[in-house]
């Protein structure tokens, strides 16, 4: 049936558009429950400031507005009070989530894709920094750091872009200095960019977490046979008449890589992590949680 | 045909192709599966990897051995094995008759016999002999063919359902004689001896040997069920006398929901060495009027079956009164006894006589009705001449009639005297009577009389020459109190009291139902002789095949009476059901009286049973299994080829075994949809609005442009996205898909045919509507009719349409979308009308609109030519001018809003006069 109403593209891109908004909400919910397992609210500056966490009554001075009293505790007594709370302060997070292709990978229909997982937790993250009075952002300048709940929407909807190619670079521009970051990828491109990414940034200042999130499969190499491996795109193959012999040096391979990957970091001062998908995107929050605190300056 | 290891194969030298597996298996094992392709983000970590040159994967041995199975398999196959070959070949060389009786005395082993005449066909056809086939119930000239021409016919031969008469052995005879040369003769017996058997073993005898098969088992057959003394006799016979034997016999009828169904099953038992059984069923009266028919249980016979007729069906009894009805009254109703006595036997007709009359009821009651109609008196004597039962009730009326006074009437058995009498009451002598005991020759004889009925009042009979022998029942004082006569094959009974139990206590006693009962039957015909239907002719309604099934006679032709009775069924008497008219009338297998005889056969021919183990090739079966491994072979394949989940694995296992056991069961057309499906589909995937073609080039132009704008308003505006609007044809479109027609109104516009109202007419009840547009709103307004609007009232005559009324100001079109108060279309002052509300709308407080919440109003009616104002071409500029400047775009953006309006009310019905209900909601939650 033609339409001459409005062109077919464009109800097409906007029912995929609601398809896709619609699977954002799942995502969001995720997210926000996952958060809502950590406990925050740390890195208080130990003194009294602006903040939300109670830091001391001390007795009203002259200059201290009336509003300011806090007459639940003046009640009890002749002396009225003032409430003070602690200084705290915001700091600015970085996220970089690898969009490539090689990320949309599950080995079974009951695991979910890598980029799934990556994106889940990277919003999780978010969710917890942002209640915690952060500012998140991405690299890249697309969306800078802000704080507030409607970050995490944008967030949300800036983290659903797919990229085409295999093996994505990590956006390393519009760091700001002294900031943190969080990458999150599955680091099996190649390492070039990987190391560019993170010399630059060790000069800038900015520390934090590289987080590896691989498929069981990744990890395990369960093949046997004569195999055809492609990558997602299909970009790089390899074929092999007995893939069973390959498991050996495969997974030296990748632990050679993790090893390269951890010096990366311990040189820059990085934290490194990993994580797979059979396992519970909670565990992984937690030390994600964690690692961001201490990387904190 | 070349034997080994007990099996036969007809192409042994194709087994030589078993050789050749070693070397398949070699080149099968040289070539390694194809790879399975793997998608693996971590490839590049395996680049450079080299594979260890003596590593590569071969296929499987289990595969392997799996492909040798398949191919071993079929060239087994092919080769033609046959299990159990018959290895001794009958001596005879020349032609081959087979005979077969072929009555229905074969039915219920005929499988059997269909199964030993086909392996004697293939027998002979190995031998390359020419077989001729004679049916003896039905028998055709000789003719000598190849035994698989026989073979492919044996399947459409069934046993016929009578014994070969005489005819058909001559005819038999001659076609023998027709024959030239010697043969030898299979003769397939059914076990029934019957006349002229020996002059056709002779004439057999005289060509060559002649072999028999005889089932062992003697057969059974269901005599006529007859019915006496209140009960039902069945009779089963065998033909040979043998040990004692158990038999069921089922009675078959329908039951109330009027489905076929067994009734009831009555065992019999043959005794020890005796040829028949029978037993008696009492049956309520109610369930024997509901039988069709018996048959003994698991015999597959026209013989055991006993088809029932009239006899013990279920009588219709028409009865009528003089009195209206008066429902207060239904104790004292004449009738009510009589109704309450019938109603589980007969089926009661009631109401005026004229109309039961040409119902032509087996028995007509007359309580206290002392004078018919001239026309309706001979109507009646006529009907009780042809075997009517009039049963009379005295009463009032009748006793203060001047009734049978002077002379005897043809329709009152007796003369009565005037007045009648009373005994045992306030103001005469006496007791109440009681009755007489019955006296032999009276229909009522044996029945116990019970002492408490008594009869107080009755009228009374002149003292006649032929009183007598027309009292059937009297009182203790010799009075008559049941008097009948016989008037032409039917006859008149009189009761002389009432049926009510005003005159006496006999409608209250169960003798009354007895001797009702006894008259019903006596009514019904028992069963005729042949002098009886002398010069009668009866067209069969259903016969039996040879299986006992009854199928529709169609075009048979009729039977003579007294053959119907007497002679034995045959190709021109077939047992069945005879209709002759007033009464149906069963013709069974077996007559009364009938004798089942065992064939006897002579001493010169060889009389053998069935039996020895059937040759069974086995070639089908192994391809087959070829065929299944190489199913699995293909799921193995995929197995290891990695290209198989578990889920879909079952499923392609589950496909491919179905269609390994489909493919010989040959493969069924897929039918194409039609077009108009893909059409309709596409429709009722879609919203579209459609308009009504007129017929008028420029009208369907402006509607279907106008239907565009309106698309594209509220493709823009609201939620609703309707596909690219579309022309109906009346005549031809189907109109479901549409939820708005817009159907603008021309002069000339011919009137839809009556199919087309029919589905205007179904359209609008199932909630479509019809917008109709007269285009004249400009002359409309000043109260001229336009001839569009004249032509309206001529198409929208013959549709439902309930009352309208001009749109009152708090319709929901006011407020369905946008709120309105005016609706312009290019003209904008004329009216607008929809369906009326109902009478008892009611304005609720504090709100201004009434409470209007069912229904859309099926037709919108109006001359404002919206179309036009909605009109844009393909661009989506306006085609037409309305009004003048900024505030004629402001009219056609009303208009706009009109048509949003309308399709939103069709789309979501009163959704919007429900919110009347908000504050009443609100109000109670506050609570």
């Amino acid at each position: 049936m033609t339409r001459p109403v409005a062109s077919e593209a464009a109800t097409g891109l906007r029912h995929r558009a609601e398809a896709e908004a619609s699977a954002l909400p799942p995502l969001l919910v995720q997210a926000r429950h996952l958060a809502g397992s950590v406990l925050m609210g740390e890195h208080g500056r130990r003194r009294a400031g602006t903040g939300d966490d109670f830091w001391q009554y001390r007795p009203a001075q002259a200059g201290d507005s009336r509003r300011m009293i806090d007459h639940r505790r003046s009640a009890r007594g002749d002396i009225q009070f003032v409430r003070e709370r602690e200084w705290q302060i915001s700091q600015t997070v970085h996220l970089w989530v690898d969009t490539g292709a090689s990320m949309r990978f599950a080995s079974s229909p009951e695991l979910p894709q890598k980029a799934e997982r990556a994106r889940l937790l990277a919003l999780a993250a978010s969710v917890l920094m942002v209640q915690g009075g952060e500012r998140v952002g991405l690299t890249g300048g697309s969306l800078p750091p802000r704080r507030g709940n409607v970050q995490i929407l944008r967030l949300a909807e800036a983290l659903s872009d797919d990229e085409e190619q295999d093996y994505a670079p990590p956006n390393d521009r519009a760091l700001i200095p002294h900031a943190r970051a969080l990458f999150i990828s599955d680091f099996l491109g190649p390492s070039e960019p990987m190391e560019q990414a993170l010399s630059k940034a060790a000069a800038r200042g900015v520390r934090g977490v590289l987080l590896q999130v691989l498929d069981p499969a990744e990890e395990a190499f369960p093949f046997s046979g004569r195999t055809l491996f492609e990558s997602i795109n299909g970009g790089v193959t390899h074929e092999t008449l007995k893939a069973s012999a390959l498991q050996e040096r495969y997974l030296d391979r990748l632990a050679e890589r993790r090893t390269v990957l951890e010096r990366l970091c311990r040189e820059a001062g990085w934290r490194f992590g990993q994580h797979h998908t059979g396992d519970p995107a909670q565990t992984a929050l937690m030390w994600l949680y964690h690692a961001l605190e201490r990387t904190a300056p | 045909m070349t034997m080994i290891a007990g099996i036969g194969f007809s192409a042994p030298w194709l087994l030589l192709g078993l050789l050749a597996l070693p070397v398949l298996w070699l080149l099968l094992r040289a070539v390694p599966p194809a790879p399975k392709r793997q998608p693996f983000p971590a490839v590049t970590l395996l680049l450079g990897l080299k594979d260890d040159e003596s590593l590569s994967d071969r296929t499987p041995w289990w595969l392997l051995l799996l492909r040798m199975l398949a191919v071993a398999a079929a060239i087994i196959g092919l080769a033609g094995p046959v299990l159990n070959p018959s290895t001794e070949e009958t001596g005879g060389r020349g032609p081959l008759l087979i005979v077969m009786d072929a009555s229905w005395g074969g039915a219920a082993g005929w499988k059997q016999t269909s199964a030993q005449a086909a392996a004697q066909l293939e027998e002979a056809g190995r031998a390359e002999r020419p077989v001729a086939l004679l049916r003896l119930s039905a028998p055709e000239m000789l003719q000598f063919r190849a035994a698989s021409d026989w073979q492919r016919q044996l399947a459409g031969l069934a046993p016929l359902p009578w014994q070969p008469g005489p005819d058909q052995l001559q005819q038999a005879l001659a076609a023998i004689d027709g024959a030239e040369g010697g043969f030898d003769t299979i003769w397939f017996s059914d076990g029934l001896e019957y006349q002229g058997r020996e002059g056709l073993i002779e004439a057999l005898g005289r060509r060559g040997d002649i072999e028999v098969y005889e089932q062992p088992l003697p057969v059974l057959g269901l005599l006529p069920a007859s019915y006496s003394g209140g009960a039902i006799e069945l009779t089963v016979q065998r033909s040979r006398a043998g040990p004692a034997q158990e038999v069921s016999v089922v009675a078959q009828g329908k039951d109330p929901g009027g489905t076929a169904r067994s009734l009831t099953a009555l065992p019999l038992r043959f005794a020890d060495g005796a040829r028949t059984a029978s037993a008696e069923l009492s049956l309520p009266a109610e369930l024997r009027a509901r039988l069709s028919r018996f048959e003994i249980r698991d015999m597959k016979s026209a013989g055991a079956v006993a088809l029932t007729d009239d006899s013990l069906r279920r009588r219709e009894v028409a009865l009528v009164s003089s009195e209206s009805a008066d429902e207060g009254l239904a104790l004292l109703s004449p009738l009510h006894y009589l109704r309450q006595a019938l109603a589980p036997s007969a089926e009661l007709l009631e109401g005026a006589l004229e109309d039961l009359l040409p119902a032509n009821p087996d028995v007509i009651v007359l309580a206290d009705v002392a004078r018919l109609a001239p026309a309706q008196e001979e109507a009646v004597i006529e009907w009780v001449e042809n075997g009517g039962l009039l049963l009379r009730f005295a009463g009032p009326r009748l006793a203060a009639s001047d009734t049978a006074r002077s002379g005897e009437e043809p329709l009152m058995p007796v003369r009565l005297r005037i007045g009648g009498r009373s005994i045992g009451g306030a103001m005469s002598w006496g007791e109440p009577k009681t009755l007489a005991p019955f006296a032999e020759g009276s229909p009522f004889y044996g029945l116990e009389v019970p002492g408490e009925v008594s009869i107080s009042s009755q009228v009374v009979a002149q003292p006649d020459p032929q009183l007598a022998d027309r009292v059937i029942a009297e009182l203790a004082d010799g009075t008559p109190l049941v008097t009948r006569k016989s008037l032409g094959q039917g006859q008149v009974v009189l009761f002389h009291v009432t049926s009510n139990a005003e005159w006496s206590s006999l409608p209250l006693s169960g003798l009354f139902v007895s001797m009702l009962e006894r008259l019903a039957v006596s009514s019904s015909a028992a069963a005729p002789q042949a002098e009886d239907l002398e010069g009668t002719t009866w067209s069969p309604v259903e016969v039996l095949d040879g299986f006992g099934r009854l199928t529709a006679a169609e075009t048979l032709p009729g039977v003579k009476g007294p053959d119907l009775v007497a002679a034995p069924a045959g190709p021109e008497l077939r047992p069945g059901v005879y209709n002759g008219g007033r009464r149906m009338l069963a013709r069974n297998v077996l007559r009364p009286g009938d004798e089942l005889q065992a064939a006897r056969w002579p001493a010169s021919v060889a009389v053998s049973g069935y039996g020895a183990p059937q040759e069974l090739p086995l070639g089908g079966a192994l391809l087959t299994l070829a065929l299944m491994l190489l199913a699995a072979d293909v799921l193995g394949t995929l197995a290891i080829s990695g290209l198989l989940g578990g889920a879909r694995t079952a499923a392609l296992a589950a496909a491919l075994g179905l269609a390994a056991w489909a493919a010989p069961q040959g493969l069924q057309a897929q039918g194409t949809p039609a077009p108009e499906d893909f059409r309709a589909a596409e429709l009722a995937s879609e919203l579209v609005l459609a308009h009504v073609l007129t017929g008028e080039r420029e009208v369907d132009r402006i509607a279907a442009a106008g239907l565009r704008g309106l698309t594209e308003t509220l493709y823009f505006r609201t939620s609703v996205e309707p596909a690219a609007p579309a022309a109906v044809d009346l005549e031809r479109d189907e109109l479901a898909f549409y939820p708005l027609l817009y159907w603008p109104v021309t002069r000339d516009q011919p009137l839809p045919s009556s199919q087309a109202y029919g589905k205007l007419n179904a359209y609008l009840r199932a909630g479509g509507m019809i917008l109709f547009d007269t285009r004249d709103g400009d002359l409309a307004a000043s109260g001229a009719t336009s001839p569009a609007a004249r032509r309206l009232q001529q198409i929208a005559l013959p549709l439902d349409i309930p009352p309208l009324e001009v749109l009152p100001e708090d319709h929901v079109l006011t407020r369905a979308f946008y709120l309105l108060q005016a609706f312009p279309g290019r003209h904008s002052r004329g009216p607008v009308w929809v369906e009326a509300a109902p009478p008892d709308a009611e304005q609720a407080e504090g709100i201004p609109f009434r409470n209007l919440n069912d229904g859309v109003t099926p037709v919108v009616i109006g001359g404002n030519d919206w179309a036009a104002a909605w009109a844009v071409d393909g661009n989506g500029r306006p085609l037409l001018p309305v009004g003048r400047g900024y505030a004629g775009e402001r009219q056609r953006e009303l208009a706009f809003r009109f048509g949003v309006n309308l399709v939103m009310h069709v789309l979501t019905g009163n959704y919007k006069s429900d919110q009347v209900h908000v504050p009443a909601l609100l109000d109670r939650l506050g609570q």
